[in-house]
């Protein structure tokens, strides 16, 4: 019984796939590997409209056509004017737009880490450098499938906050199975933590500790690579190789970024002082919520970008949004709005997964702009691709649609950070990764 | 309230109860005394109405675009309201003089939004117990159950039916169910009216909240007459690992509707020396939901479960209310056959049981495909609490962002506003009086400053009862949030109102330019995943 059933199934799946494929105009399907994918023929995708999402520059192409060759942009223009060469094959996906894959820089859910094993927030000491969490991701693990359908194809996959530095990130695509196409870079970050967990770590310290605490393992870091710099440039003898210590010469060499659990005011000051004006060290400020918007034109003097979530708004913390005793009446704000009204443009948004569903992410930009960021240049957008990919150093990689980046692209039916809008097909590195008709709507 | 709306809703259900033939000698005595009371108590209100014709309170809302949620769309309409009814909607609506008037013109006047399993502290204030957080987890109603199961019998969760045990009690004492609705209820003794958390939900824009089942109006700074039905649901626990309950409750059902085929042909003999079929082991929840006075809500979200379900229903002939319903994408055409209502959660997570070989899991679809096989949708919220500490979207303060999700399942817009309107309504009896504008409806609703399934709308004002009982701008917690621009400033006049609030710049508009475009390609989407779902249809018509 339950045999015929899932040939029932799988007879009643095939013509679907057939029809998927139909729905493109494809000029000649001979070659083993898809078009556009490492070692495939080129792939050209026109649409009615491209939000680029570059840094500066042109945001919006009005009936574009996107060259996708061997996994990368290869050009992004005007359909007629940039021309499409010979062999391309064509996708034409009319009225959906083409937008980049979103960037998340606060994930804890690319591995099976969080629900199996504790290989994810080691506490062994009060601060690891040396931790890696690349060993706890396990591709297309359920997460990552809702993830890409979603929007969201790279996760910065980091350790808790259980101490003041909690180990290494690594940067992983969400799309495919094996880990060595899903890696972008690892360590891809270094993860630490200042107030708002570490506080509870063993003998429960307290923030003057660890502010000592922080200051001198990054010093400790900061004078280990400074050490290979001297060796590398002639200047002194060959240093001891330091497993506790080398993710420091990739933050020295501004290759990765510090990504910092930060909250309230006085915190993220300190973050931005401390790791960013004093050791010059590369850092964003990740959740950076519950008053940490005051610290805005530190922030963009200093050029710390925020990563805001998975709260988006401020409310009277200790008691929510309903003040116990009304005499306190605060008004709601949006932290994302409370960041722009200070000037900073480098906003982007995380979500924290699982405290928020991977593939939630766009919801928090979504209330970002509904608690009073403002849209108008698609700040939201932008805080879901390219701030993120340069807040975490990828920003020659990611985040955009840019000639030479990776194609990572969303083919959506609307406005990417609008709940109501779906994306049918998500490319990543070129390769059809997420197609709702071929692999069944997952989100 | 208005006391002509009582006395109709209150005729609406005797006609229910005649037609059913159901209505005892001694009960038929008490009805035509109460209706006699009534009829005397017309001529007096109608006396009073004459002497006191000024004291009518009249309450307009002009210009605005009104969504009836009936299909209508009326642009720059007038809803009237007298004594908290509407009394007129449309372009040329004459307004009495006195009336106050509230300038709508640019904005969006909907039906106030009905929420589904919300926080009791909406009502009770900030005394109230917090309701458990995670919705379809209720923690009461889940140790309901699991009491229900050690006994061997289904769970009864605390509506009054079940607390008066199993005889059908006096017939006389359901005469007054209506009333206790109004006077006797725990949730008007508990009534907070300047409950923060209530001003919270009418700034969500909802009007109406389910308290513990109990549609409750938020009337703010009002007290009573703020219950309109706490008895439309009964709930029932159906779960495939507890047979022996399944078992009992087929057997009460069984033995209810035997008692009432009885009743019916001993009613229909006439022969009064004949006695009165024996009332023993017949089930007050199940008398209720099989005369059709009260709907059957089973939490489940298993297809067997499911299956289980509309199976029973149709079975027995009534309409069940599912809540959680998330694997009812794989069986919706046998939901549908049992006209069943639907309490989902759009954004609902669980992976498919691997161990299963059939389609199972959550689907983001479901909503869609359900009410493509005619299950009628409700949306409640991720969490019951009416804001989640900073983490915002998926609380009773974002049931709109809920209900867009099932759009992007598929779900039209229209529907999807009928998830948080009209549906839940119908499913706590009270779509009489709340759910789309109407005229002889209550007068409950929001005006926005945009779509209402648009992440970026604020409720500007709400209407409760024909009273403005918020607006955005005289409220902390959102008025510094794009403020509404001059031109839209409330202005309550005591004097009709000239035609020039059509002219008035939308709110918000320079803001909105870039994503004006989005709303209208979302529809678009709905097209194109509609593939996806017939696929889904498909494998749940040859699966069952």
């Amino acid at each position: 019984m339950i045999g015929s059933l899932t040939w029932i199934f799988a007879v009643l799946c095939t013509p679907t796939l057939e029809e998927g494929a139909s729905s493109v105009t494809s000029t000649t399907d001979t070659h083993s590997v898809e078009a556009g994918a490492p070692g495939g023929r080129g792939l050209a995708i026109l649409s009615d409209k491209i939000l680029t999402c570059v840094w500066r520059g042109e945001q919006v192409i009005d009936h574009g056509v996107l060259l996708v060759k061997d996994g990368k942009i290869e050009g992004v223009g005007r359909q007629g004017s940039l021309e499409i060469p010979e062999g391309y094959q064509q996708i034409d996906v009319g009225e959906r737009w083409l937008a980049p894959g979103f960037v998340e820089l606060h994930s804890h859910s690319a591995g099976a880490s969080l629900y199996q094993v504790n290989d994810l927030n080691d506490m062994v000491y009060l601060a690891n450098p040396g931790l890696r969490s690349s060993p706890g991701v396990e591709p297309a693990v359920q997460a990552m499938k809702m993830a890409i359908a979603g929007g969201v194809t790279t996760v910065l996959y980091i350790p808790g906050s259980g101490t003041n530095i909690g180990g290494q990130g690594v940067l992983v695509k969400t799309a495919f199975e094996r880990y060595e196409e899903n890696l972008v870079r690892d360590p891809g970050s270094l993860k630490l933590a200042q107030w708002g967990n570490p506080e509870d770590w063993g003998i429960r310290v307290g923030m003057a500790f660890e502010h000592w605490n922080t200051r001198n393992t990054l010093t400790r870091g900061v004078a280990y690579a400074k050490r290979w710099e001297d060796f590398e440039n002639g200047k002194g003898p060959e240093p001891e190789f330091d497993l506790q210590w080398e993710v420091f010469r990739h933050l020295r060499r501004g290759e990765i970024a510090i990504s910092t659990h930060t909250q309230m005011y006085q915190v993220v000051l300190m973050t931005i002082t401390m790791v960013a004006r004093d050791l010059g060290l590369p850092v964003f400020l990740d959740h950076s919520t519950i008053g940490g918007w005051m610290t805005g034109e530190l922030a963009k003097k200093y050029g710390v970008p925020a990563i805001v979530g998975p709260r988006s708004i401020d409310p009277n913390f200790s008691r929510g949004m309903i003040n116990w005793a009304r005499n306190k009446h605060e008004g709601t704000r949006g932290i994302a709005a409370g960041y722009q009204s200070k000037g900073m443009e480098m906003i982007g948004f995380n979500t924290d997964s699982p405290i928020i569903a991977q593939e939630d992410l766009l919801v928090n930009a979504a209330m970002g702009v509904r608690y009073g960021l403002d849209d108008s240049n698609m700040a939201a957008l932008r805080g879901l691709t390219i701030v993120p990919a340069i807040a975490c150093k990828q920003g020659s990689r990611l985040g955009s649609l840019e000639v030479g980046k990776d194609a990572d692209i969303l083919v959506a039916d609307g406005y990417p950070p609008d709940p109501r809008t779906t994306f049918s097909i998500v490319f990543v590195n070129g390769r059809r990764a997420y197609d709702a008709n071929r692999d069944g709507r997952r989100w | 309230m208005d006391r002509s709306r009582t006395r109709h809703f209150f005729g609406i259900s005797w006609v229910v109860l005649f037609t059913l033939g159901l209505v005892a000698p001694g009960f038929s005595r008490g009805a035509a005394r109460l209706l006699d009371d009534e009829d005397e108590k017309k001529e007096e209100e109608k006396q009073d109405e004459k002497e006191g014709e000024e004291d009518d309170a009249y309450f307009a809302v002009v210009g605005g675009d009104v969504i009836t949620g009936t299909g209508a769309v009326l642009r720059g309409a007038t809803v009237l309201s007298k004594n908290g009814v509407i009394e007129a909607i449309g372009s040329n609506v004459f307004l009495p003089e006195g009336t106050e008037t509230l300038d709508a013109g640019g904005m969006s006047v909907y039906p106030g939004l009905v929420a589904l399993n919300a926080s009791s502290r909406i009502s009770g204030g900030l005394l109230a117990a917090e309701a458990p957080i995670v919705a379809g987890r209720d923690i009461l109603d889940h140790l309901n159950e699991s009491i229900g199961r050690a006994l061997g019998g289904e769970s009864h969760v605390d509506t009054p039916d079940n607390r008066r045990g199993d005889e059908i009690g006096d017939w006389e004492d359901l005469q007054g169910e209506q009333e206790a609705g109004a006077k006797g209820s725990k949730h008007n003794d508990s009534f907070d009216p300047f409950s923060p958390y209530m001003t919270m939900a009418l700034a969500a824009g909802i009007t109406t909240a389910d308290q513990s089942g109990a549609a409750v109006k938020l009337k703010r700074g009002e007290i009573g007459d703020v219950v309109m039905n706490e008895r439309n649901l009964v709930s029932f626990s159906w779960s495939t690992e507890n047979p022996s309950g399944i078992r009992s409750l087929r057997e009460k059902f069984r033995t209810t509707q035997d008692y009432l085929d009885k009743y019916r042909a001993w009613e229909e003999r006439g022969n009064k020396d004949e006695k009165e079929p024996p009332k023993k082991g017949v089930d007050r929840s199940a008398l209720r939901v099989l005369q059709n006075r009260s709907l059957a809500r089973f939490r489940a979200n298993d297809r067997e479960d499911l299956l289980g379900i509309a199976r029973f229903a149709q079975e027995f002939g009534f309409r069940p209310v599912i809540d959680g319903c998330r694997e009812g994408w794989t069986v919706a055409d046998e939901l549908g056959r049992a006209g069943a209502y639907a309490i989902i959660i759009a954004r609902d997570r669980r992976p498919k049981d691997e161990s299963l070989v059939r389609p199972g899991g959550s689907k983001i679809e479901n909503a869609a495909i359900l009410h493509r096989h005619g299950v009628q949708i409700a949306v409640k919220a991720f969490t019951t609490s009416i804001e989640s500490m900073g983490i915002t979207g998926r609380d009773i303060l974002h049931l709109p962002v809920e209900a867009a999700f099932a759009v992007r399942g598929g779900l039209s817009n229209e529907a999807a506003l009928a998830a948080i309107t009209t549906v839940p309504a119908r499913i706590l009896g009270v779509s009489q009086r709340v759910g789309t504008l109407v005229e002889g409806k209550d007068c409950d609703l929001i005006v926005t400053d945009g779509d209402i399934l648009h992440y970026q709308t604020f409720v500007q004002y709400a209407v409760v009862s024909g009273k403005l009982v918020y607006d955005k701008e005289k409220e902390l917690y959102f008025a510094h949030i794009r403020p509404r621009p001059e031109g839209i400033e409330d202005e309550l006049e005591v004097e009709a109102v000239e035609d020039d609030g059509e002219e008035e710049p939308p709110e918000g508009d320079g803001e909105d330019d870039g994503e004006g475009d989005d709303e209208g390609d979302g529809e678009g989407d709905g097209e194109g995943d509609g593939e996806g779902d017939d696929e889904d249809g498909d494998h749940q018509d040859d699966d069952s």
